[in-house]
């Protein structure tokens, strides 16, 4: 089913190819490219200091890029700004003001003066009893909300969000990607930065960045596929700092993780499971049975940072 | 625990290069400039002057008051236009000497040579008065004795003629009038570059620029959406000290009301988009409030507000001619105390004028719509 409003809204899409930024002698962005099409929540994960939010600035066309080339629904960044909308990592409403003058504000920057319209918006997304506050004194869940509410004031094709749950309970972040699906069902293209995983297996299509290099891109199911041959084995074992030691000694292994009373191993395919029984059993002298399981995007997470670690 | 937020306060500057860089570049170059530019001593004082007599015990006048470099002297046709050039701003004092100067001289009835002074410049009165001296000198009166090798000096007088000086325009020497205009240009200096010195670095500072950013308004409207409110703050102020001048201080009022706005309005855009200017150069609020007080300080004391620009070297009154408050000082006074013509204040207010110019316009070009 098309939703009504995509017939008439034209194509609008996200598309860079090779952008880069320098910042010294540090290459924060290489050659990053990106094809968004209309309606999609695209995810930009990566570690910090992966070049996330230099990205998203750039595609905003608030840092210039050293080379690389941006397209906003066909135009140039500059002419485009009427159709995007931006809500920057850190709070950046004024603090002085309250909710709604701040609301007010950013609606009247894009000539939206329609007081019904962001009246409707402040309810929408439960501001509503907070609208002569001062954004200053709000929690810092509402003040995503205000941040958010004053980014769509002006009805944008696309979104960018760096980081929008960043500190945020789940309830919270739980509703603003209700909302999320809302918008992107509306034909609106969402450009989401996090380093959440459980957040970007809510997107349609992600990238994985990592010191400003892509290293793996797809969807949430085929991105685990970027590790190549591997498996993963899981079994009921409280953290043992011996074990730990131990696995740390294999090459073959790729990643260990703790899960509370979890342990994840990652390792190569053609790695025996016999080996890695052996080693754990031979440390907390009982034998343990290592279950087969599916990588998640935690652990492809947590092994391309730190693989591309080792390497760099 | 003291030491460790010593050490963090001190670790903090020592990350601001440029601010360390201006705490001390800053006082240098200043102590530099001032200790060149600030000097009591007038030299070459224009004065206009009338000689009626035109004989050689005038020229003698004349040549006295030129030999020490305290003035420089040029003819004017008529008595009048000694009062009025001072009065435009073109001499700073005047001389007449009457048609029958050396009649009276030859007689021995002492005449009368009128001094003037522009009597707006404080310490400038009080140093003319005492220079006029050089007319008077025993170096000039010594020939003006009529000596009869074969008689005694025919000496009645103690001095052969007699030096009246008129202060001009502020008669009384009403101290509030000499310092009082200019006065009103340095509070508003402060309010402006203080208001929006900060106002774009602050937005920087804390994240709100970046949301205005990615918003299509163009930098001409960004700039003109932060200058004009504080234009119109500012110039409320001006009206509002202005007003307790005049109702304390018993400040004189300007002959236009009309060219008293046209200062006070452009006054305030040049000063209110050179604090934005300031803004926008600065990295850190800290930075843009040590600009702001090292163009204050100089401003004050090379603008002829306390020290008069007669003092000033040669060499660097140029500097002088680069502070807006320079002009301000200038029309005020020429306004409120001496009833200088709108023709003589036009150069004063197209400099004026020109600074705003140039100020807005840099401000717009220097406002990045990126990072």
């Amino acid at each position: 089913m098309v939703h009504p409003v995509l017939e008439t809204v034209p194509p609008v899409t996200v598309e860079a190819s090779s952008l880069s930024r320098r910042y010294g002698d540090r290459l924060v962005v290489d050659d990053f490219s990106v094809v968004i099409e209309r309606g999609r929540i695209f995810g930009l994960l990566g570690p910090n200091a992966a070049g996330k939010t230099t990205t998203i600035r750039m595609l905003c066309g608030i840092i210039e890029p050293d080379a690389g080339e941006i397209s906003i629904g066909g135009t140039d960044i500059a002419v485009a700004k009427r159709r995007i909308g931006y809500v920057a990592q850190r709070f950046g409403q004024y603090e002085e003001l309250t909710v709604w003058e701040n609301l007010r504000f950013y609606a009247e920057m894009y000539g939206v003066k329609d007081d019904a319209l962001l009246q409707n918006l402040l309810a929408r997304y439960s501001l509503e009893r907070f609208r002569d506050q001062r954004a200053g004194t709000l929690s810092g869940g509402y003040q995503r909300r205000l941040g958010l509410v004053c980014a769509v004031a002006h009805d944008p094709d696309i979104l960018f969000l760096d980081e929008p749950t960043a500190g945020i309970d789940p309830v919270t972040r739980k509703l603003l990607w209700d909302e999320f699906y809302e918008l992107s069902a509306r034909g609106k293209t969402l450009f989401i930065t996090t380093h959440y995983m459980e957040e970007a297996q809510r997107c349609h299509q992600l990238a994985f960045i990592d010191r400003g290099k892509t290293v793996a891109r797809g969807t949430p199911l085929t991105i685990r596929d970027s590790l190549g041959k591997v498996s993963v084995y899981s079994v009921e074992l409280s953290f043992d700092p011996g074990v730990h030691r131990a696995l740390r000694d294999v090459n073959a292994i790729m990643l260990i993780n703790q899960f509370g009373s979890e342990l994840r191993i990652m390792v190569d395919e053609d790695y025996p499971v016999a080996w890695l029984e052996e080693a754990i059993s031979s440390v907390i002298g009982k034998a343990v049975p290592l279950t087969r399981s599916e990588p998640n995007l935690e652990d492809v997470f947590i092994a391309l940072t730190l693989h591309g670690e080792s390497a760099g | 625990m003291i030491a460790a937020i010593m050490k963090k306060e001190l670790l903090q500057l020592k990350r601001d290069p440029r601010l360390a860089a201006l705490i001390v570049v800053m006082p240098l170059l200043l102590l530099l400039l001032f200790g060149v530019a600030l000097k009591l001593e007038p030299s070459n004082v224009r004065m206009a002057y009338l000689d009626e007599d035109q004989s050689i015990f005038s020229n003698l006048i004349k040549t006295g008051l030129w030999s020490d470099g305290y003035f420089q002297l040029y003819e004017v046709e008529t008595r009048q236009d000694i009062v009025e050039d001072i009065r435009a701003g073109r001499a700073r004092a005047g001389m007449h000497i009457a048609a029958d100067f050396s009649a009276l001289l030859a007689e021995n009835q002492q005449p009368h040579v009128e001094f003037f002074v522009d009597g707006t410049m404080p310490s400038l009165a009080t140093a003319m008065k005492y220079h006029s001296a050089g007319a008077t000198g025993e170096g000039v009166t010594n020939d003006m004795y009529f000596s009869d090798a074969d008689a005694p000096n025919v000496v009645i007088a103690e001095e052969p003629f007699i030096m009246d000086t008129t202060i001009l325009f502020n008669p009384l020497e009403i101290e509030t009038w000499y310092f009082l205009p200019g006065i009103i240009g340095v509070l508003l200096m402060q309010i402006a570059l203080i208001l929006t010195g900060i106002t774009v670095v602050r937005e920087r500072e804390k994240h709100t620029l970046e949301q205005i950013l990615v918003t299509p308004i163009s930098k001409t409207a960004f700039i003109m959406g932060k200058l004009l409110p504080y234009v119109l703050i500012a110039l409320i102020d001006f009206y509002f000290i202005l007003g307790v001048g005049w109702v304390v201080f018993d400040l004189p009022q300007p002959p236009s009301h009309v060219l008293l706005f046209l200062l006070a309005a452009i006054y305030v855009v040049a000063m209110i988009s050179l604090g934005l200017l300031i803004s926008l150069f600065s990295q850190t609020q800290q930075q843009a409030m040590f600009i702001a007080i090292f163009i204050i300080i100089p401003s004050i004391l090379l603008s002829g507000l306390i020290f008069p620009l007669e003092a000033i070297p040669q060499s660097v009154r140029y500097i002088s001619y680069l502070i807006p408050f320079t002009y301000f000082v200038e029309i005020i006074r020429g306004l409120l105390i001496k009833q200088t013509q709108f023709v003589d204040l036009l150069a004063s207010y197209a400099a004026l004028s020109c600074f705003a110019v140039v100020f807005v316009a840099a401000s717009i070009a220097r406002f990045r719509k990126t990072l």
